[in-house]
């Protein structure tokens, strides 16, 4: 790796962007996400972003346990996102689908069938302290080593 | 089927920046004006109703409060309190008053919440920003008496799961005060800000007969000037302190932001006369839900919320079909009020402005 | 090319709004009163309306059952309004000639219950065309 990309590297990792989609929750992970924008917690002030532009996006925070309606639409967007890019699954449904996941349910948990997720933050749902700190943890080892393929 | 001539139809969605959840708007234009919308949904279908099917009611309780995830205590305390009428169990005074209090808090940060993605929809970020710090006070609250901050279980049949510790509710009636001298600072600035006029007033408007025929519910149908709609008139609890409902004229986003300032402001006084009135006494009186059915509704932060249930002697619940507000005021924006909204801009705005909750209407 | 992304089959999903008790209940009644299969009558509603209306129908199927109580023969029996506006599977303009068609019957001394009947005929094939 040349001494340029590790300093891009380094720098990216500092502004992460992050998007974030809904692909079954009960909302209430959606509010808690929405939550660390308020002046409290003020994710901004650690260099995150938060806007829901996967073209743009680092981090894609899935929320929810996977419905029937994002078959081939999760996938997509999740390609969308330029590399490097990492998935953070909040609170429990992408994880076990929560109590969703019962007979007769329409949706088909975990979320990691679909596309690699690489942290899980649990909890019903995840205080908005625990998946700030889910974010910042992921941010230097999404640039880590990353190279443009050539 | 039939097929229209129309410039173009633009899809707004399912990811969007605005927007808390997927929902897909499709929008039939001619040139910037908007002719129609459909909607699909689908994003979020769980099958909360398919699920709950002859399950107990102590599981059933925790999945009818993920039914949404804003407006989780309403959920609770409808589906409790349809269990108790089923089977007849009383309620402590003390009990009851305190569910006022919890459901109250619920709907203030719900409203704080609507109105944080209405201003942040329109741009006005600095409003929307001491929004959403506001609401995370009233959390707080809520996070102090219940001891969650969402999805809290705190009503159970006959009562409630924890007492109101005297230095809570101290703190209580000091943030109340601290809210209210907040909120009507908020909506001073709303309802003189001559650029939020400009995006807010005439826009999107639902007029009292569109109202009634999409079956529009809660702030939604208030802002169009259907007072009697409130369904805590019908509550016992709100009956005893003495609730009356705001409503306004205009039927437009202004007028659907601005009911909701005025109902947070109502709420904050319904809770103090709460914590004025509360008797001391037991917080649970006991009771095992029956067989029996029942159609009960209560009044969520969005409009009427009704269940329809089934149960056998175990307390199992039979049959079940949840009717969100939600369901309506979509419905009823639109089809009602994105039709013939002057530019596309203004459809993410108003499709907030009506707030929308996803979650609930899917199930 | 590749293939469309968002133009998907939403014949299952609004299939699954179908199914909920209140829903399932409503669409029986319906198909009752016209007189189609309930599955022709599934069909046509999956058909013509989009999900959001198909979740609000029991709510509005609810209204207009009220309102149709409170409304004059022949209108009341054929449910002009409640199949119009509350629950729109009839255009109003075609509503508006079978309503016509059964008032010409009923002026020339036909019994009211034997022009409702042709009135639903018009219905149902309004329905099953």
């Amino acid at each position: 790796m040349t001494m340029l990309q590790s300093l891009k590297n380094f720098v990216r990792s500092k502004s992460i962007h992050v998007a974030y989609v809904d692909v079954g929750s009960c909302n209430g992970c959606d509010i808690e996400v929405l939550a660390c924008l308020a002046p409290r917690y003020d994710i901004e002030q650690y260099g995150i972003f938060v806007h829901n532009n996967p073209r743009e996006a680092d981090v894609l925070l899935v929320i929810g346990a996977y419905t029937p309606g994002w078959e081939e639409k999760l996938k997509g967007l999740w390609e969308k996102i330029p590399d490097p890019k990492a998935a953070i699954a909040i609170g429990n449904c992408p994880i076990s689908g929560c109590l969703f996941a019962r007979p007769h349910t329409l949706v088909d948990p975990p979320v990691a069938k679909h596309i690699p997720i690489a942290v899980q933050v649990p909890g019903c749902p995840p205080r908005p302290t625990e998946i700030l700190s889910a974010i910042l943890s992921v941010a230097p080892t999404v640039f880590k080593d990353y190279e443009v393929r050539k | 089927m039939t097929k229209r001539t129309v410039d173009v139809s633009i899809p707004v969605g399912p990811v969007h920046p605005c927007w808390k959840e997927p929902a897909r708007v499709k929008c039939e234009t001619r040139g910037e004006f908007v002719l129609s919308a459909e909607v699909e949904l689908g994003y979020m279908k769980k099958g909360i109703e398919r699920i709950m099917r002859g399950r107990p009611w102590q599981e059933v309780m925790f999945l009818a409060e993920r039914v949404c995830g804003i407006c989780s205590v309403i959920h609770n305390m409808v589906f409790i309190e349809a269990l108790e009428k089923i089977s007849a169990i009383p309620v402590p005074e003390r009990a009851a008053l305190l569910r006022v209090i919890v459901n109250e808090l619920d709907r203030m940060q719900s409203h704080i919440l609507a109105n944080f993605s209405y201003c942040y929809t329109i741009e006005h970020e600095t409003l929307g920003m001491y929004l959403l710090d506001t609401r995370e006070r009233v959390m707080d609250e809520l996070e102090r008496i219940t001891g969650a901050r969402v999805t809290c279980a705190y009503i159970v049949p006959g009562g409630v799961r924890f007492d109101l510790r005297p230095e809570d509710a101290l703190h209580l009636r000091a943030g109340m005060d601290a809210l209210e001298r907040d909120i009507t600072r908020y909506m001073g600035m709303f309802e003189h800000g001559p650029l939020i006029a400009l995006r807010s007033r005439g826009i999107g408007i639902l007029t009292r007969e569109a109202a009634r025929e999409a079956c529009a519910v809660g702030p939604t149908a208030r802002a169009s000037g259907i007072p009697d709609i409130d369904r805590r008139l019908r509550h016992p609890t709100y009956q005893k302190l003495g609730f009356a409902p705001v409503s306004r004229e205009e039927g437009d986003n202004f007028a659907r932001i601005m009911v909701r300032f005025q109902e947070v402001l109502q709420s904050i006084a319904l809770i103090r006369k709460c914590l004025d009135t509360l008797p001391e006494g037991p917080i649970r009186g006991g009771g095992i839900p029956g067989a029996g059915e029942i159609a009960y509704s209560g009044e969520a932060p969005r409009g009427e919320l009704s269940y329809f249930i089934k149960t056998d002697e175990a307390g199992r619940v039979v049959e079940i079909s949840i009717q969100t507000p939600s369901i309506m005021n979509i419905e009823a924006c639109c089809h009602y009020m994105l039709k013939g909204v002057a530019s596309l801009a203004d459809v993410p705005s108003t499709f907030v402005s009506s707030d929308p909750c996803i979650a609930c209407t899917e199930r | 090319m590749r293939e469309p992304m968002y133009e998907k089959d939403l014949t299952a999903m609004k299939y699954a709004i179908l199914e909920s008790r209140r829903h399932d209940g409503m669409v029986r009644e319906i198909a009752a009163d016209i007189g189609v299969p309930q599955l022709r009558m599934r069909r046509y509603l999956m058909d013509r309306f989009d999900m959001l209306l198909l979740e609000n129908l029991p709510a509005r199927y609810e209204q207009g059952k009220k309102m149709r109580e409170g409304s004059p023969e022949p209108e009341r029996a054929l449910g002009s309004h409640l199949y119009t506006r509350a629950v729109p599977i009839i255009d109003e303009g075609t509503m508006g000639q079978i309503l016509e068609g059964v008032r010409e019957m009923v002026r020339k001394g036909i019994p009211l219950d034997q022009a409702v009947n042709s009135g639903k005929e018009r219905m149902r094939k309004e329905i099953t065309a």
